[in-house]
C-alpha cells in the first residue's frame, strides 16, 4: 500500500468528501486516513459540518403554497386550453 | 374551450379541476362535440408533471428560504418556479435529472428577480477576491484534539446558528456550498444551476465551505463552548472525546 501522503490527501479532501474524485484517487484519500490521525480528523470536521448544514436547512413547504401551487397550474391549463 | 368537457364518467382530477377553475361563473357543462383527447393529454401532462414536480416542493422551499431569506419571498420564489417549469415542460427531457431542471429554474429566477432588488455589493467581484483578503484561517495548524473538540462544537449548534452563519456566507458562495451539501447535487450539476465553469464553483465551494467554518466557530465561542482558534497552537488536552 502506497501513501499518497498528506499534501494530496488535503489538497483533495473536499472532492473526496463529495464525491468527485475518480475511484483510484478516492481509494489514495480513504487508505491515507485510515493511518493518518490527521488527515482523518480533518476530515471528520468536514462530514459534521455538512451533516449540520444539512440538518439545519431542512424545511417543510407551508399548506397553502401547495394549495396556490397547484391552483395556479390548473389555471394556467385553462387558460391554455381558452387559446 | 372556455369550459372543461366531460364526456365520461369524470376523474377526481378532472372534478377538482372543474371546481377550481369556473373565472366566470360559468358552471362546467359536459359537452359532447368537445375535442376531447387534446384536453384529455393536457390533462396527463399537467398530471405528470405534478406527479414528478410537485414531490420537490419542500426542498425547493428549503433553498427559497437559504435565497430569499423570508418565507413570503421563497414562497413566491417557488410558485413562480412551478409556473415556469410547468410553461416549459415540453422542453424538459424525461429520464433526465428533474430535481437539477428545478433548481435552474428556481436559481435563475432568483437571479433575475430577487436578486436585483437585494444588490449585493459584493457582487461580480467576490470570486476575484484572493483568499487573504477574505480573512479565512486554514486549520493547518489545529491538532487532531482541537480538531475533534471543534467538530463536536459544530455538531452541537442549533438549527438557527447554523443558518445564520450560512447567511453570512456571500452569496454565490453560499448557494455553491448549499447545493453540494445540503442537495448533493455534482459539481457538474451545479455549474449548469449556476452557469459558471467547473473551477469556478469547486474555488466557490471551497471558500464558502471554509468561510462557514470560521463563523460556526465563532458561534461556538459566542456561546461559550471552547473551539481552539485555528491559529492557537491548542493544547493538547487528553480528554478528547472517544468513541
Amino acid at each position: 500500500m502506497t501513501d499518497c501522503g498528506c499534501d494530496k490527501a488535503k489538497a483533495e479532501l473536499e472532492e473526496y468528501l463529495h464525491n468527485e474524485l475518480a475511484r483510484d484517487d478516492a481509494r489514495d484519500i480513504r487508505e491515507h486516513m485510515e493511518g493518518c490521525a490527521d488527515c482523518s480528523s480533518e476530515f471528520h470536521v468536514n462530514v459534521v459540518m455538512t451533516e449540520t448544514v444539512k440538518r439545519a436547512c431542512k424545511e417543510a413547504a407551508p399548506e397553502d403554497l401547495r394549495l396556490q401551487v397547484l391552483t395556479r397550474l390548473r389555471d394556467l391549463q385553462s387558460t391554455h386550453e381558452k387559446a | 374551450m372556455a369550459v372543461v368537457s366531460i364526456s365520461r364518467e369524470p376523474t377526481v382530477a378532472e372534478l377538482e379541476l372543474a371546481l377550481m377553475s369556473t373565472p366566470d361563473g360559468v358552471s362546467p357543462v359536459p359537452s359532447l362535440d368537445a375535442p376531447q383527447n387534446s384536453s384529455a393529454e393536457k390533462l396527463d401532462v399537467r398530471a405528470l408533471f405534478e406527479e414528478q414536480a410537485l414531490p420537490f416542493m419542500d426542498q425547493l422551499y428549503a433553498a427559497g428560504m437559504r435565497m430569499t431569506r423570508n418565507p413570503a419571498d421563497a414562497a413566491d420564489l417557488v410558485q413562480e418556479t412551478y409556473v415556469k417549469a410547468f410553461a416549459a415542460f415540453a422542453q424538459f427531457t424525461q429520464g433526465t435529472n428533474l430535481k437539477a431542471w428545478l433548481y435552474r429554474i428556481l436559481t435563475n429566477t432568483f437571479i433575475n428577480t430577487y436578486r436585483k432588488k437585494q444588490r449585493d455589493p459584493y457582487q461580480g467581484t467576490i470570486d476575484e477576491l484572493e483568499d487573504w483578503q477574505m480573512g479565512g484561517a486554514t486549520s493547518a495548524t489545529l491538532s487532531t484534539t482541537s480538531r475533534s473538540a471543534e467538530a463536536e462544537a459544530i455538531d452541537h449548534l442549533p438549527d438557527s446558528a447554523v443558518k445564520d452563519a450560512l447567511q453570512k456566507v456571500p452569496e454565490d458562495f453560499r448557494l455553491a456550498v448549499y447545493l453540494a451539501d445540503v442537495e448533493g447535487f455534482s459539481y457538474q450539476e451545479i455549474a449548469d444551476i449556476m452557469k459558471t465553469p467547473v473551477g469556478t464553483v469547486m474555488s466557490r465551494l471551497h471558500r464558502g465551505r471554509r468561510l462557514l467554518r470560521e463563523l460556526l466557530g465563532d458561534y461556538a465561542r459566542e456561546r461559550g463552548i471552547a473551539v481552539p482558534e485555528p491559529t492557537g497552537a491548542g493544547r493538547t488536552t487528553s480528554k478528547g472525546k472517544g468513541k
